[in-house]
Formats: C-alpha cells, structure tokens, sequence
C-alpha cells in the first residue's frame, strides 16, 4: 500500500487520489472537485475532494465541508503556488478542520511553508524517499507571520 | 538601525542551517538542479556566466560600518576582492563558489545579515530613499515601515512561490521620489490624512523588464495599521490569478493590464474584507518598537556655512564641485548628507573594491555616526557629516576614489553587470558606461549639461532600468553581434514615464558620438533653466532622431 507523512508520522494511504473521470468511486476515494459537484448526488459519501490549481476556492463557497474528511490539493509543478492560498483559505476562510493533503508535484523542502499555511498530509510522488523527506518535516522554529496554525503575527507574540 | 533580537537571529541562523543542509544534497545529488533552482535563488544564488553570483540583501539599503568590514572580507576571502551594489540596494558578489555559499551566509548572520529572498519568485527586499530620516520634507521616516515590511516578507509561507518576482518600494517624500515607487509592483507613498493620521498611497503594477510600464494607484490611502493585511490582500490575488503559464507575463502588471484596475482593486477589496482588522493588523506598540531603533542620533548644535565650509567653497572649485552635486541638504542645522560616488571612470558604475568598503567603514564611523547607506542609483551614502568636517572628508574621499564629483550627471550612470559577467544579458554594458565616461571627461562640460540620468541594461530584463532613464541604453543581440538601442524621455521619479527608442540600434563603437549628437540637440535648444528631460519633453523626439541619423557627408 502507497504511503503518506501525515501529522508528522509516515501511515498508510488509505484513500485512492482519483484523476480521472472514469475510475469508479468508491468510499475510500479522493474525487476531482469539478467530477463532485457534477455527480454528487450519484457520488454519495465519499473521503474527499481535490482542487487543481486554477480550480480555486470559490466553488467551494456554501459547500458543507465537513463531510469531506480529507481535501486534497494538487499541485501540477512544485513552483506553482497557488495551492498554498487555496490551504489558507480552507483553513481560514472556510474553517474546514479535516485533512488537507498536498498531491503532485511538491518537494520535501516545501513542507515546512505548507505546514504553515494548513496543510497536514503530504502525499509525495513514488519516487520520494519519505524517510529522508520526514527529516524536513518542519518549519522554523519562528515565524514573523501568523499563519494557519497560529494566526498572530511575532508582533503580538514578542 | 534595526538591531536583532535573539527571534531575528534565530530566524536567519535557522535558515543558514538549512541552506546548508539543501547545498549538501544538492552536491551529493539527492537534490535535483531543478529542485534546488528556487531554493537557492531564494537565498540570492545564481548560477551565472563563468561562475555563481551571490546577492545579498542590504534592507532598504541600511548598513552599519561594521556590516560593511564584514562584506570587505567576504569579498576578499571568498571572491576577487570587489562587491557590485544594484539598484535595489544589495550588493552583488561575482564570483563566490557554491559550496562556500554556506559559509558565507554564516558570516553574514554573526552581523545580522542574510541573502534571503534576494531573488526567485518571491517577495524581494524592500527599498527607500537613501536619505531616509535625514531630509527635511518627509512625511515620516520610512525606515520602521520598510523594516516592518521587511518582517512581513521574510519567509513568508503563502508567497514563496509567486508567479513571479515581487518588488515593493516605499517613498515617504512629497518634493521627489528617489525610490521610483511607480516602476514596482508595489510602491508604497507615505502619507498623513487630513486627521493627520499616517497611511499609505498603495501603487500597483507598475514595473520594467520586456513589458514596461507605470504603476496605477489602487488605493489612495491604506492606514498604516492596515498595511500587512492590505497587502496579504493583495498578493494573495496576484498568486492566485496571476499568469503562470509564460514568464514574460507573469508580474503583477500584465494581471492588472488584463484585469483592469478596477477590477483588480475589486478583487483586492473582498479579500482584504475578510482579513481587515484581524491579527495582522498592526498595533501601535509595534510601531513604536520600529521606530526606537530610527531615533536620531547625537546631533550637536550646530549652525549652517561654517566659516571653514564657506572659506573651501570660494577658494576651490573642486571642492565647490564636488559640494555642489556630491552634497545634500540635511534635516539639521551644519549638518549634509554626502555621497561617496561608486562612479570612478576606470571602475564599472556601482563596483566597490574591498578597500574602498573598508574605507568607507572608516569614514562612516569617522564622521557619520557608523552608518552608510546604498542608494538605487549604485552609490554609498554618508547621511549625518557635520559640514564643518567635509573639508576633511573630500580629502580622504579623493583619495579613496570616492569623490567623482558628478552625481546626478550624465556620468553617474547607473548600470548593470551585463554580458561581462551575467549569463542573462545579450550584450555587455560595463564597456559601454567606461566609453561614455572616457569621452565625457570634461567636468566644465559636464556641469553645463546638467542633471541627466543614462541608464544601462545589457538586455531587456531592464536591471539597469534603462526604460526610466533620460537616456536609455538597452544591449539587444542581432544575428550573434552586441547592439544597442536607445531610448529617450525616460522617468523614474514622481513624473514618472517610459522612454521611446530613439531609432535601429548602433554598433558599441558608435555609442559615445550619438550621445554627443543628443547631447549637442539639447544644448542648442534648450532654455536657460531646462533639464535636459525638460527639453526633450518640450521639443520631442524628432530634432533628437534627426541628428542621431544624420548621414555623414
């Protein structure tokens, strides 16, 4: 079974990341927000969803999120950063308090900034050795910002 | 200054630690070239032509005489002994080995320095006026706002891998505009309201490179505890929208161009709905914080023209040269802001030998408090002589090879490190600032001319902002030979514009004699008080074009 750094700890991955529109979904499955919203009813109960980048946060507005225990985040290149707003909104915006699981192209490097900005489960491609990424699975110890997990800034923390 | 606390100095120590650990992997392969490409152009590293380039940040140009020993002996110790300040007032290293990179960053952070985010796709660092705190007719020191916002970027997590490049400006005087805050994504104009609160005129879009252009106001006042939220608003817009799928349209102004303004500040406003007023808004006792560390230093009381300045200025023109253009008013009575020129003829505009920074060490805490500044126009910056010392100090200057006295002068070019050392550049610029310099080496003639800004760019990433010079030099490449194209009527301060090219380009042997046909064009018609910009404006291209075309009979 593949794995995943989640909350600091390598687990088994037991959700399936669906990509495509014909996969048959079961319960277990991580579904494309755009197949979600055209099929949901035919979906059902479902572990999640998983925005690309692009897709954006808007459709998500008046969603109950809270039937969705994992929300994935695609990332097409590891330089493209829009998913790191799209956590932040998640985690701030809509207050959505499952998993956020980073899919795709990201490096082990980036974990300590996705941490930050809300992100808890790293699904890394197969060819990521996750013992040596669970070495960088950490930000600074400081931050000048607020961020996800602790919104004041060092200004109201000096 | 701003001085570190023990957060600051872990923040940088933590982040050498990790630089080094990345350099590591990367020299025993567990980390791609591809994959170490942002990591380390977020710590200011470039792979350049015949070596790595290192540049280091010097926020909003500040830097205390002890910093700039350490940087001499960097340069000594890891380079050829020279640094090269920018136009974002950094200070570039030219020929560094990547593997010593971590070693030097260490150096940097025993002084409180760093190369964080000097380059990549991110939030650059902040810049001023070089005469920040010291003038008389700022609005309020900038100084604590750009170190404020210097905090704010520095590892930001949501903004790290932007689009693009992220520059932020900030400008805190009505009279002019030294930091050229219309040509940044962001320029911030510091201003009070007429509850006489302090805010900020918030500019967008605004930028050089292939696509130049002058930024348009989207806010006309953001109050200053509002600032960090307005721009996380901001950005966070930009991330989202901003083109990703071709980098020549990926800065914040081509979103902005494409959106239009008033939908771009849209978007800006419900973002910045759901942020205003929560846990980044700024409280008072953090401005207060910033600004105990730009408190004024021990001034004396002193009175203007002392009779030792007043004597030097009628009995040497020299001096009275350098005085005039090399000198500026202070906030203080018998006080003046002085500038050692980076503009040697001999040296490329902006190049500090380990000496000269070493000296300038010296003089800063010889007669100006052990401070320094960077200017954008590549020079260093005394801010705080007592006029009745600067007899002395034009001495030690000359002698240093600080003292051209042609500051703001068509000679006081500023320039790029071009194809002599850049891996990005289509042709050289340094040779072309030294054949400018070489020909134009008449003081006498020089004066006469006047305020004139020649800007050089070895290609159209526009690093030496040719697009706002009044005279624009731009190196293209046609058919594998170096070319240059000029442009005229260039900006960059509160009258801001994007100059227009002149005509085809020229062989680099043809630059200096089309510059004296310019230069001949404004001299014949200008009026007694014109600028040469002046001119141009009033008379246009066409006298300008003709004469730089004329066939030779």
């Amino acid at each position: 079974m593949l794995k995943l750094i989640k909350n600091g700890k390598i687990i088994d991955n037991e959700q399936i990341w669906i990509q495509d529109n014909d996969t048959p979904i079961t319960s277990n499955a991580i579904v494309p927000l755009a197949r979600w919203h055209a099929e949901q009813e035919a979906i059902g109960k479902v572990a999640g969803i998983w925005i690309d980048a692009g897709e954006g946060t808007e459709q998500l507005e008046g969603v109950d999120l809270t039937q969705f225990a994992v929300i994935g985040i695609n990332f097409p290149a590891f330089t493209d950063g829009r998913g790191f707003s799209y956590a932040r909104l998640l985690r701030e915006r809509f207050n959505y308090q499952g998993e956020i699981r980073a899919l795709g192209y990201f490096i082990p490097d980036q974990q300590g900034y996705l941490l930050r900005v809300g992100f808890n489960a790293f699904q890394f491609n197969a060819d990521v050795d996750l013992e040596k990424a669970l070495l960088l699975h950490k930000s600074f110890s400081v931050a000048y910002q607020g961020d996800a997990n602790d919104p004041r800034p060092m200004f109201l923390r000096r | 200054m701003y001085q570190y606390d023990a957060i600051d100095q872990q923040l940088v120590n933590e982040r050498v630690a990790q630089f080094r650990d990345q350099t590591r992997r990367y020299l025993n392969q567990e980390l791609s070239e591809q994959e170490f490409l942002p990591l380390r152009l977020q710590n200011g590293l470039y792979v350049q032509r015949y070596a790595p380039m290192l540049r280091i940040a010097i926020p909003y140009g500040m830097l205390s005489s002890d910093q700039l020993r350490t940087l001499a002996g960097i340069t000594r110790r890891y380079d050829k002994g020279y640094g090269h300040f920018s136009t974002r007032q950094n200070l570039q290293l030219n020929w560094p080995k990547l593997e010593d990179v971590p070693d030097i960053l260490a150096e940097l952070a025993q002084v409180q320095m760093h190369a964080t985010q000097t380059s990549g796709n991110c939030i650059r660092n902040t810049t001023t006026d070089q005469y920040a705190g010291v003038i008389a007719d700022e609005v309020v020191d900038p100084r604590p706002y750009c170190e404020l916002i210097r905090q704010w970027s520095t590892f930001h997590p949501e903004f790290a891998f932007l689009p693009r490049k992220f520059k932020i400006a900030v400008n805190a005087t009505e009279s002019s505009d030294r930091a050229a805050v219309q040509v940044h994504d962001i320029g911030l104009q510091i201003k009070k309201n007429d509850a006489g609160e302090i805010g900020f005129k918030v500019i967008v879009g605004g930028g050089l490179g292939r696509t130049p252009m002058v930024g348009l106001t989207i806010n006309e006042f953001v109050p200053r505890e509002d600032l960090l939220t307005y721009l996380d608003a901001i950005i966070r817009v930009y991330n989202q929208k901003g083109r990703r799928d071709n980098k020549y349209k990926a800065r914040i102004k081509i979103l902005v161009k494409a959106m239009g303004i008033d939908e771009f500040r849209k978007l800006v406003d419900a973002e910045w709905r759901h942020i205003r007023g929560k846990e980044s808004t700024v409280p008072m006792s953090e401005f207060t914080r910033l600004q105990s560390f730009f408190t004024e230093p021990n001034y004396e009381t002193l009175t203007d023209n002392p009779e030792t300045l007043t004597a030097k200025l009628a009995d040497s023109t020299g001096f009275a040269r350098w005085f005039e253009r090399n000198t500026f008013a202070h906030k203080k009575p018998g006080y003046r802001i002085v500038t050692l020129s980076l503009k040697k003829p001999g040296q490329a505009p902006g190049d500090a030998t380990a000496e000269q920074m070493e000296k300038g060490a010296d003089f800063a805490d010889q007669y100006s408090f052990g401070e320094l500044r960077v200017s954008h126009e590549q020079n260093l910056v005394l801010a705080d002589v007592r006029q009745d010392q600067l007899v002395e100090l034009w001495e030690a200057a000359k002698e240093a090879g600080f003292a051209t006295p042609t500051l703001g002068l068509l000679t006081d070019m500023i320039c790029c490190p071009g194809g002599d050392f850049c891996a990005l550049a289509n042709a050289k610029s340094i040779p072309i600032a030294q054949q400018i310099q070489e020909t134009f080496n008449d003081l006498d003639y020089l004066y006469d001319l006047g305020d004139i800004d020649l800007n050089i760019s070895g290609c159209m990433n526009a690093c030496g902002h040719h697009h706002v010079g009044n005279i624009g030099i731009l190196g293209v490449d046609k058919k594998g030979e170096e070319f240059y194209q000029i442009s005229m009527g260039g900006s960059s301060g509160h009258d801001a514009s994007i100059g227009k090219i002149l005509g085809p380009s020229f062989a680099q042997e043809e630059i200096s004699s089309v510059i004296q046909k310019l230069m001949d064009v404004y001299v014949s018609h200008r009026t007694d008080e014109e600028r040469f910009i002046d001119t141009f404006r009033r008379i246009g291209m066409a006298p300008f074009k003709e004469a730089a075309y004329a066939k030779v009979n």
